[in-house]
């Protein structure tokens, strides 16, 4: 079987059981997958209540952005086998899953943890998803502060 | 003189009130002037406008690149994905 990459923005909720199959084949023996939930609470910095999350993408130039952030995945870490990244878009509930980064390979030793930590990183500077917070006193959109570069 | 698409994300939608506008640009305009002709429309641009990125036919586009015929253009605040 071939290693894959699968990017997509979605509207429904992420299957995580199939998805795991999906970076399954008969050589993986690690798969670390990060998930990114609707906070409810947030207690650090401005500490607020959120009610939902509603996402928007730009979504043919998010999914080219996608596949820029597993290619260069692929670049530092070379024995990762499957990549997912997905984006969930929409009204999102506390608790909810919103966006998924997985990686697998042979073993545990291979770099997959810091290749999943830099997906999500580097999707949180270059692919273009906003999200709205909208918590008791109305709705917000909350901003990011990556500028891209010429080589982004 | 050229047709170009632009679009608009996020903050930039509330603040223009467009989701998408087409427009006729001169030839030999780059993104720089570009964002000039935006500002002339929708005067609440000025104050934001070197935070505002840009895109064109779904790459990040700077102030020196020339703008092909019938780009896609896209205007957005800096990403909040995740």
């Amino acid at each position: 079987m071939q290693n894959q990459t699968i990017c997509k923005i979605v509207e429904s909720e992420i299957d995580l059981d199939k998805l795991l199959e999906e970076l399954t084949q008969n050589t993986t023996g690690a798969v670390v997958m990060f998930t990114g939930l609707v906070r409810g609470i947030t207690e650090r910095k401005n500490p607020h209540e959120t009610i939902q999350l509603e996402y928007e993408a730009y979504q043919p130039m998010a999914e080219k952005m996608m596949q820029r952030v597993a290619d260069e995945i692929r670049l530092k870490w070379s024995n990762i086998e499957t990549i997912a990244i997905i984006q969930r878009i929409g009204r999102l509930n506390p608790g909810k899953p919103t966006v998924i980064i997985a990686c697998s390979a042979a073993h545990r030793d291979t770099g997959v943890f810091d290749a999943a930590r830099y997906g999500i990183d580097r999707l949180k500077e270059i692919v273009p998803v906003w999200k709205m917070e909208i918590g008791p006193e109305g709705d917000a959109w909350i901003e990011g502060d990556y500028i891209p570069k010429s080589n982004d | 003189m050229k047709q170009v698409t632009i679009l608009f994300f996020a903050t930039l939608r509330d603040m223009t009130g467009e989701r998408r506008i087409m427009k006729m640009i001169p030839d030999d305009m780059l993104i720089a002037g570009l964002k000039d002709v935006l500002i002339e429309e929708f005067p609440r641009l000025k104050d934001i406008i070197n935070s505002v990125i840009v895109s064109m036919n779904h790459e990040f586009a700077f102030n020196d690149a020339p703008i092909p015929s019938d780009a896609e253009i896209a205007l957005f605040p800096p990403v909040s994905g995740g």
